[in-house]
This record gives C-alpha cells, sequence and structure tokens, in this order.
C-alpha cells in the first residue's frame, strides 16, 4: 500500500533538532518506508540527519509519501506528530 | 617493502615497531590503509561509534534529577544522529572503498554535512550543525584512544618504549627530556640536521637515528616494522625476512665492536708518543652521571642546566638548584663545569621566561648570557646555587654565547656581588670557583686572546660556532647542508681560540658535536686541543682514537688542511689524516 499526502509545518522552530529526534523515533516504529519531500529535496523518515538538512522551517509545506503493510499507521501517526507541533508550545 | 633516506646519526642499527608521535600538526590523522588491514580498520571504527553509543546512553541514564527536561532529548538527538548512515555507515564505504583511516574517512562525510548546515538560511536550523560537530567530535575522540595506526602523544606513551622506534616530525628539548630513561631503540625524524636536538639526544643515548627525512616520513604508521641503519641513513619500513636476517647479523657486529671497545674503559687516553688527553663529559639529566663513569671520563666538560627549567611553568628555586648540583658534584670525581642558563632561541621553557612567550625564537635574539643579564631575577639564584654547591665538590661556572666583553665584565661583577652576599648572609659557598666562557660567537672566537686574559677557561662550542660563522639556521632544513665542521673558517677560528688559550696559559676545551666525532679527532689533535667533552656514549670511540694517534707530525698535515683550497680534495686530507699509523 502507498499513501501520499500534503501536510504544513506549523510549530514555531520548524523541523529542527528533537522535532526530528521524534519523528524518526516514531517512524522507526512501522516497516513501511516513509519520505518526506519538499521540493526536488527528499528525506527518509528514519535519518535523523537527513531530515535536519531538509531545514524545514515553520510553514513549511511537505508531501509525505508512505509505502508498505503498516503505510496507513505510519501515515496516521506522522500526520499527528507534524499537527501537534511534535508536542511542543508554539 | 619501502626504502627512505635521511641523515644518519651514529653508527648503529635498530629493529623495531614505530611510534609515530602526534604533534598537533595535523589534528586528524590521514594515512592510507593496506587492504590486508581494512577490515581491521572498520572494526576500529565500529568500535568508536559503539563505545560512543554507550557512553551517550550511560549519561541519559544517570542524569541528574534538576537537569533541564530538554537533557534527554537532546541526547536522544545525538544517539539518532549517531546510528544515522551518514555518520555510522559511509564512513565505512569510504574506508573500504578509498583505503582511508576512519579519522579521515569520517571527516569528509562531517565536513559535507557541516558545509551543507552552514548554508541554510534559517539560523536556528544552521545551529545544528554544532550537534554534528559534537557527535562526530566524540567519535574522534574515541578513535584517538583506540589502538590503531593512529599518531601517538608523547605524554601517554608508556615508560618502557623498548623496541620501538620513535618517529616524529621534530624532537624539541622537552620531548627529548620526556624520552629520556625509556629505553627505545631508534629516533626517525622528518626535519634536523646533525646537531638538531634529536640528534644530540640519540648521541647521548647511543642510539641510532635518522634526521631529515622531510615529507617520506608520513609514509610510516604507528606500528610499522622498521629497519633503522644509522651508517647510510637509511630506514626500511616493512622489510622482509631476508633483509632482516641480514640486518640483525649487521646489528651483531656493530654490537660485539661496542664490546670491544668497552675493553677501553680503564685504558688511559694516552697517544702514541705519550701526551695525555682529557676527556670529558657532556651530561644533562643526573642519570646521565652513569654512562660518564662506565665510560671512564675524567670529569663533566659541560653540565647542561637547561632541564631543570623545563616542563615546569615556574623556575627552580635556589634551594632547588642547590640541591640538584651538590648530587652531580658529589658523584663525579675530577672537575664539573657548569654552563649556567642557555635558555632562548630554539630552547623555549615555561620556567625561564614566563612573561616572555611573543620574544623572537630567532637563535640571534635574546638568549643564554643576553637573557640572563637582562634578567638577573632569573641569573643570581642559579648563581649562589652553583657557588654554594662548589663547597662539595669540583665546580667551575661556564657561561654560553658571550659575545662583547661587556656582557664578561657584567657577568664577573654579578659574580662578586653574589659572593658579597653570600658572605654578609654567612652561607657556606666557595669563592674560588674557575669562571670560563663558551666560545660559540665568532666575535668571542676572534678575540679570544681578550677573553682569556679575564678568564680561567675557554670551551669552544662548535655547533653554535659553525652555524653562526657559517649564516646557517639550525633549525632551517633547507640550509642544512651547508653545516660543514671542515669549512676553513670554521678550523681557523678554532685554532683561534686554542692559541689564544695557549698564550694565557689557560685550557681550552672542546664541548660541541666535534669533540665527539671520532672523524675529528686527530684534526683536532693537530689543532693544539688537548681536553675534549663528549656525550658520554662517545667517550670510548674517542678514546680509541687518540690511543691509536701520533700528535708528532699531526699539526703540519693538519696546516696543510687549513691552508688547503679545492673543497674537494678537503676531506680527502682528513680521510688520509685518520688513516696514516692507525693500528
Amino acid at each position: 500500500m502507498k499513501l501520499q499526502r500534503e501536510l504544513q509545518i506549523v510549530n514555531r522552530l520548524g523541523l529542527h533538532a528533537r522535532a526530528c529526534a521524534k519523528l524518526v523515533k516514531t517512524a522507526n516504529q512501522f516497516e513501511s518506508d516513509i519520505v518526506l519531500r519538499q521540493n526536488e529535496h527528499q528525506a527518509d523518515a528514519k535519518s535523523i540527519m537527513g531530515l535536519m538538512m531538509l531545514a524545514a522551517t515553520q510553514g513549511t509545506r511537505l508531501t509525505v509519501i508512505t509505502s508498505g503493510a503498516d503505510a496507513e499507521d505510519a501515515m496516521t501517526q506522522v500526520q499527528h506528530l507534524i499537527n501537534n507541533r511534535f508536542e511542543e508550545d508554539e | 617493502m619501502l626504502s627512505l633516506s635521511g641523515t644518519g646519526i651514529g653508527r648503529g642499527i635498530a629493529i623495531g615497531r614505530a611510534i609515530v608521535l602526534d604533534q598537533g600538526h595535523n589534528d586528524i590523522p590521514c594515512y592510507r590503509i593496506s587492504a590486508t588491514a581494512l577490515s581491521g580498520e572498520i572494526e576500529r571504527f565500529n568500535h568508536a561509534v559503539d563505545a560512543v553509543r554507550a557512553d551517550l546512553k550511560r549519561v541519559q541514564r544517570n542524569l541528574p534529577t534538576d537537569a533541564p527536561p530538554e537533557t534527554s532529548a537532546f541526547i536522544d538527538v545525538h544517539l539518532l544522529m549517531l546510528d544515522d548512515p551518514v555518520i555510522s555507515q559511509q564512513p565505512v564505504q569510504t574506508i573500504q572503498e578509498q583505503q582511508q583511516n576512519a579519522e579521515w574517512a569520517l571527516k569528509s562525510h562531517a565536513d559535507t554535512l557541516i558545509d551543507f548546515f552552514e548554508d541554510i538560511a534559517d539560523p536556528y536550523l544552521r545551529s545544528k550543525k554544532n550537534d554534528v560537530a559534537q557527535v562526530v567530535g566524540r567519535i574522534m575522540g574515541e578513535l584517538a584512544h583506540s589502538p590503531g595506526k593512529q599518531p601517538s602523544d608523547l605524554a601517554t606513551l608508556g615508560s618502557s618504549l623498548a623496541e620501538q622506534i620513535i618517529v616524529a616530525r621534530d624532537l624539541t628539548p622537552a620531548d627529548t627530556i620526556m624520552l629520556r630513561g625509556r629505553n627505545m631503540a631508534a629516533f626517525v625524524t622528518s626535519l634536523g640536521g646533525p646537531i638538531s636536538h634529536t640528534a644530540i639526544l640519540a648521541r647521548s643515548l647511543g642510539l641510532p637515528a635518522i634526521v631529515g627525512l622531510h615529507d617520506v616520513i608520513d609514509t610510516i604508521h604507528n606500528n610499522d616494522l622498521l629497519i633503522v641503519d644509522a651508517a647510510t641513513g637509511t630506514v626500511l619500513v616493512a622489510p622482509d625476512e631476508p633483509l632482516l636476517a641480514q640486518f640483525r647479523e649487521l646489528q651483531q657486529q656493530h654490537l660485539r665492536h661496542q664490546q670491544r671497545l668497552t675493553l677501553l674503559k680503564s685504558e688511559k687516553a694516552v697517544t702514541q708518543d705519550g701526551e695525555a688527553i682529557t676527556l670529558l663529559a657532556n651530561i644533562e639529566l643526573p642519570e646521565d652521571i652513569e654512562g660518564l663513569r662506565s665510560a671512564g671520563a675524567a670529569g663533566v666538560g659541560l653540565y647542561r642546566t637547561e632541564f631543570l627549567f623545563m616542563n615546569r611553568p615556574k623556575p627552580p628555586s635556589e634551594d632547588e638548584q642547590y640541591q640538584a648540583y651538590c648530587h652531580v658534584l658529589r658523584r663525579v670525581e675530577g672537575p664539573v663545569t657548569i654552563r649556567t642558563l642557555d635558555l632562548g632561541a630554539d630552547k623555549q621553557v615555561d620556567g625561564g621566561r614566563p612573561d616572555r612567550e611573543t620574544t623572537a625564537t630567532s637563535a640571534l635574539g635574546l638568549r643564554a648570557i643576553r637573557l640572563c643579564l637582562s634578567e638577573p631575577s632569573l641569573f643570581k639564584p642559579q648563581l649562589r646555587a652553583i657557588l654554594r654547591a662548589a663547597v662539595h665538590g669540583d665546580a667551575q661556572i661556564m657561561i654560553p654565547m658571550l659575545s662583547s666583553l661587556r656582557e664578561l665584565e657584567q657577568s664577573l661583577a654579578l659574580v662578586g656581588e653574589v659572593c658579597a652576599e653570600l658572605e654578609r648572609e654567612a652561607v657556606a659557598f666557595n669563592p674560588k670557583v674557575p669562571l670560563g666562557g663558551m666560545i660559540e660567537v665568532p666575535a668571542a672566537a676572534v678575540s679570544a686572546d681578550l677573553f682569556a686574559r679575564k678568564l680561567d677557561f675557554l670551551s669552544i662550542g662548535t655547533n653554535d660556532l659553525i652555524q653562526y660563522t657559517l649564516a646557517i639556521d639550525r633549525v632551517d632544513d633547507s640550509v642544512n647542508y651547508l653545516y660543514d665542521p671542515l669549512h676553513p673558517s670554521v678550523l681557523r677560528l678554532i685554532r683561534t681560540v686554542i692559541r689564544a688559550g695557549h698564550e694565557a696559559d689557560i685550557p681550552v676545551s672542546m664541548c660541541g658535536e666535534m669533540a665527539g666525532d671520532p672523524a675529528f679527532t686527530r684534526l683536532l689533535l693537530g689543532l693544539g686541543l688537548r681536553h675534549f667533552s663528549m656525550e658520554p656514549s662517545q667517550l670510548l670511540e674517542i678514546r680509541q682514537q687518540v690511543r691509536q694517534s701520533t700528535l708528532a707530525g699531526l699539526s703540519g698535515q693538519v696546516t696543510d688542511i687549513l691552508n688547503c683550497v679545492e673543497t674537494g680534495s678537503l676531506y680527502d686530507l682528513v680521510d688520509q689524516l685518520n688513516q696514516t699509523d692507525s693500528d
């Protein structure tokens, strides 16, 4: 199964180190491949360096692509984390 | 196998494993890994990553309860970065494919990452390059402690370096102090000539050394098997078994020669025609006294005192110096010539000049007696300590680097002042300590007769005399080829000094490297020299040379050498001199 969804980074600091760490930890719970794409750049959600190098600031639009047996759950969790500002206050 | 050539010091042969000293010239070591060693290097890298991971987890587990809540999250970031393929897997590929060492492979990937972050517009995200640097730094730190082929830090080496060969860019006087007593087999350096500190150290320890290897030294790695052949100035890297066997045999022959020389220990240093020659030792550390005894020296012609001032933040007190001088005086029979502080130039020492770190390090700068006269608070405690210690033995004071009579007058005045002080304080001291000067500046050599009238003895320091006369910077490798003890100007200056001493009826000795080189013994005898001071390891060789020489006729042959205008035949003439009637 393969899913694709447009998401926006809403937390103030963007995809900073701790946010990336949370995303990687979340992504690692799934078998599926999880990729974040921003224009021509693409990062594996299981690689913290890749995510950090996307340098996605607040307001950045990303395409999340999940593919694999648990792609649906993976998408739900990733979407939840991003929309909840990585559990940060702002 | 690889063969490298430089300038050999001594005649010995050493076989051993390389210890490459990391001297901070290349923070991140870079070298090639042989195909057979690749898996070991990858393992070393993986071990380092594992060690950092274990360490971070330990820190995370043991966080103090009052630590900010984000701390654990930040450690998570570093743990995840550590597990990221960019950090933990791509360097492994680079080690494998490009046969690079772990540090360099990691550095090249880290640099790419850091460059990338630096280009990010958002300042907060850009600052994440620091996290990369921190994680990489931790791995580098682990690699530096793992037993790989990377350079070693002198301070962390074990106390015994038996069958190991020190490989370094250059050795400073402070390094040479730290290396004494560690029993290494040889030295190999990229810089340095025949009178570099490495060379002097090697001679004093009786070890072979190869200096002036230039960049080729970079091809030697920690733990490489090396053969050092000082006689030919060759270093063989990773020799095969037949070659090893051949050199082991040569090594045995050399040892047998050395053993035969030890039979000369109690024989007198007398020429064939009955003239007694005084053979003295140059010493530095109290341990050197043992070598002096076993080679039967008649005393100490040069006691270097700088070591007391090295590797420490403050100069030693008068009492500490007094104890050190007493120690030597009580153990040596015969005169002990104590050279006052010869600091400055290439001997930069913390203890000697606490607030002068920025002073130019030129050999022509504020050093030796110049420094001492400009800082009486440094000089006077040393003079007091020597005068007090002289109660316990036959001490002499020798002032280095005199260039003007004014310096001599000032020094004599200071000695007088110190004597008066000691007298007033009713402290025991010897007011009749002979005072001599080192003649190593051409100005002093040319006017040696004037200096001789005010001094009790002269001592020729050939190392500096040669470099100043020929305008050679001793630490500049590129002009080393000009260093020539047989330059007519050098020989004429030596003759001038010896004659000045004879006319003033005071002894003249020589304490430079020339005095301990058997190739020059007859030449110096012919020039009228009767007192030789050298590294203890050279004493037996020179004794043998003296005993095989006949003074009669030497001075005529030496005059021919001094008047020789054909540079090519100069060395032939010296060879002839050395061959006549040798046993």
